[in-house]
């Protein structure tokens, strides 16, 4: 067997990769919306007909949070161990990882001697500290999500937004702007946040350089930028931040069948 | 036996039990109420042993605010909503305030306060020292003199000793269930039926003893798991998410375990008593690993759990993965969670602490930490 996909299913996107011989062949990704079953196949299929290759050619391995319930998935695996394994596929002498996506954020810490994962921690029972949180305040400023890190990068003096809970930080955000902070400070404040509370729960685990910072809000340079400062060491981005996920599901599957 | 049928079996013994005039003593409290007494005076002790759910913990909401121990609102919900499968609770008499926890003492005082249940006090100290066993031995005393005055007649002292030899041989029992070869659930089930139940069931559960003493469990590709921290009560899917993920509990060292039958006494120690009441007592100041243990009731806790790892490590040479199980918002085991975890993982022993409530939204973020903590401990 050669080939290999690994299939990340999201809580707002699925992401689908397709390996062979450890290398990179192939990446989608769409919004996983409430049937993420059908948005998996959908992925599946098109990545199979694109290369021309038979479900029979292929081993599938599914992580995520709809890892058990996609049914064309031969193993499972979760996203900590996932994310670990994708991490050193770009970086080989990672340490740690830090994930934040769209609905969930998690630290991982790595053997430096084996890789395999030593310890991890979850938040995924609140927005703040996730993607969702950048998303509700963006859409509050009114600034398209994609510009949000840029304007934040803009500002010299971050607004100080104290609220943990995103719905009690949106209405704090509404009320600096009506009181006259820009648009510029408050977004600085915001990204703060976030990279406060991710490096808080980071720091419980102890992470250390080199630190991965994957995920879909890894795209985001104020984000990296404030973690950065929190943390007091320099993080690294892989090329498909986004990717880590499905791509260390598919170098798993990879590693379990040569074993 | 399905756990609603162990619910329906309990129901009819505690009505026929009931018919018989005997009185129903409920409490919350996991160590040191002397339920040996409770049986002396010829009463029915029942702990609180009921996981909860979404619509429990709601209904307790207009008693306790949200932000408590998940397990205590149970508590409460259940008397609140008395659920079909708990109708059973409508025959409790008596509810003893006792201090393991905070929690405790609200969801106690709050059960006999609103539910018109009469209360029987039962307080104990935190400190471990003589004054402080003279102090339980002083409410020991008082419990024996309350229930005397229930029961309209004197408990005597063979009549405690009876019970002491016959909750000593329990404890034994239970003993020997947690040391079985076999999967983790049939184990607990076993344990949660057999605290509900009391010695009464001894019977069953030596003959399930005896026909699987030389088994071998099949469980030879799940990690071996020790559960610390909070019990897993009964009608939780907590065991299944753990078991479903590849874990299988091999030892139970919470309050439905290892801390109950841990309590026990030496044979020669009550064939020789004078008074029944100082045995009691002594159980007090000799149970190291109480919670009620201050000062050092950490350490006893890590180097408990490490002298468990490195025997079971030695003994079978697998390695054993640590839950930490914590409801929320038990302030006694998470505020302690991080020391706890940290002090072990620097011994090289890995633990997860699994912080949760009984919310039904809690599974898939369960079963993920659960099974990556496996996936961790499998990559070792």
């Amino acid at each position: 067997m050669k080939n290999f996909i690994g299939i990340d299913i999201g809580s707002l996107a699925t992401k689908i990769v397709l390996i062979n011989d450890g290398k990179l062949l192939d990446h989608k990704t769409e919004r996983s919306t409430y049937d993420f079953k059908r948005v998996g196949h959908n992925l599946f299929d098109d990545i199979l007909s694109q290369h021309q290759l038979e479900r029979k050619d292929v081993f599938v391995m599914s992580t995520g949070y709809g890892r058990n319930t996609i049914d064309i998935a031969d193993d499972r695996v979760t996203e900590i161990t996932a994310h670990a394994r994708g991490a050193q596929y770009f970086f080989p002498d990672a340490a740690s990882v830090i994930d934040i996506g769209g609905q969930d954020s998690k630290a991982i810490v790595m053997s430096k001697k084996s890789g395999s994962v030593i310890d991890f921690q979850m938040n995924d029972k609140c927005a703040a500290g996730t993607g969702r949180f950048l998303e509700v305040m963006a859409h509050a400023l009114e600034v398209p999500i994609d510009q949000f890190g840029i304007l934040a990068l803009q500002s010299n003096k971050p607004a100080s937004i104290s609220s943990t809970c995103t719905v009690f930080a949106e209405s704090e955000v509404i009320s600096l702007f009506a009181r006259g902070a820009s648009k510029q400070d408050i977004a600085s404040g915001i990204h703060k946040s976030i990279a406060r509370r991710v490096a808080g729960m980071a720091k419980r685990i102890g992470v250390c350089p080199k630190l991965v910072f994957c995920g879909g809000v890894a795209k985001n340079d104020a984000v990296k930028k404030y973690l950065e400062d929190e943390l007091g060491f320099e993080i690294i981005r892989p090329e498909y931040p986004q990717l880590t996920g499905a791509i260390g599901a598919a170098i798993i599957a990879e590693d379990k069948n040569k074993e | 036996m399905e756990t609603l049928e162990i619910f329906e079996e309990f129901s009819l013994y505690l009505k026929e039990m009931k018919s018989q005039g005997k009185k129903i003593i409920a409490f919350i409290s996991h160590d040191n109420i002397p339920e040996e007494l409770i049986d002396a005076a010829g009463f029915i002790p029942l702990r609180l042993i009921f996981a909860g759910n979404d619509e429990l913990m709601d209904a307790s909401h207009d008693y306790l605010p949200p932000s408590t121990c998940a397990f205590a609102q149970t508590c409460i919900g259940l008397f609140a909503l008395k659920p079909r499968h708990f109708n059973f609770l409508d025959l409790v008499d008596y509810f003893i305030v006792s201090n393991h926890c905070v929690s405790d003492i609200c969801a106690s005082e709050v059960i006999c306060k609103y539910f018109n249940i009469p209360r029987l006090n039962f307080y104990i100290s935190y400190m471990r020292n003589p004054n402080s066993e003279k102090y339980f031995r002083l409410e020991v005393s008082n419990f024996r003199k309350n229930l005397e005055e229930i029961r309209n007649g004197p408990i005597s002292d063979d009549m405690i000793i009876e019970s002491i030899k016959k909750y000593n041989e329990f404890r034994k029992v239970i003993k020997d269930i947690n040391n079985l070869d076999i999967k983790g659930s049939i184990k607990l089930k076993l344990m949660q039926k057999a605290f509900l139940f009391g010695p009464n069931i001894l019977p069953e559960l030596r003959d399930f003893i005896a026909s699987n003493e030389n088994s071998i469990s099949n469980n030879s590709k799940s990690i071996d798991l020790l559960l610390t921290g909070c019990s897993i009560f009964m009608n939780d899917t907590l065991i299944d998410l753990i078991e479903e993920g590849g874990g299988n509990i091999v030892f139970f060292d919470t309050w439905i375990g290892y801390n109950y039958y841990s309590q026990q006494f030496k044979e020669s120690t009550y064939n020789h008593v004078k008074n029944p009441i100082d045995l009691l007592a002594s159980r007090y100041i000799n149970n190291a690993y109480s919670d009620h243990s201050v000062p050092n009731f950490l350490e006893n806790r890590i180097t408990h759990i490490e002298e468990i790892y490195r025997n079971y490590e030695a003994k079978t040479g697998k390695r054993l993965g640590i839950i930490n199980h914590i409801i929320k918002f038990c302030d006694h085991m998470s505020l302690m969670s991080s020391f706890f975890k940290n002090n072990l993982q620097e011994k090289g022993i890995k633990v997860l602490n699994v912080e949760r409530d009984y919310s039904r939204a809690n599974r898939g973020q369960l079963s993920t930490r659960i099974e990556a903590y496996l996936e961790m401990i499998q990559s070792e």
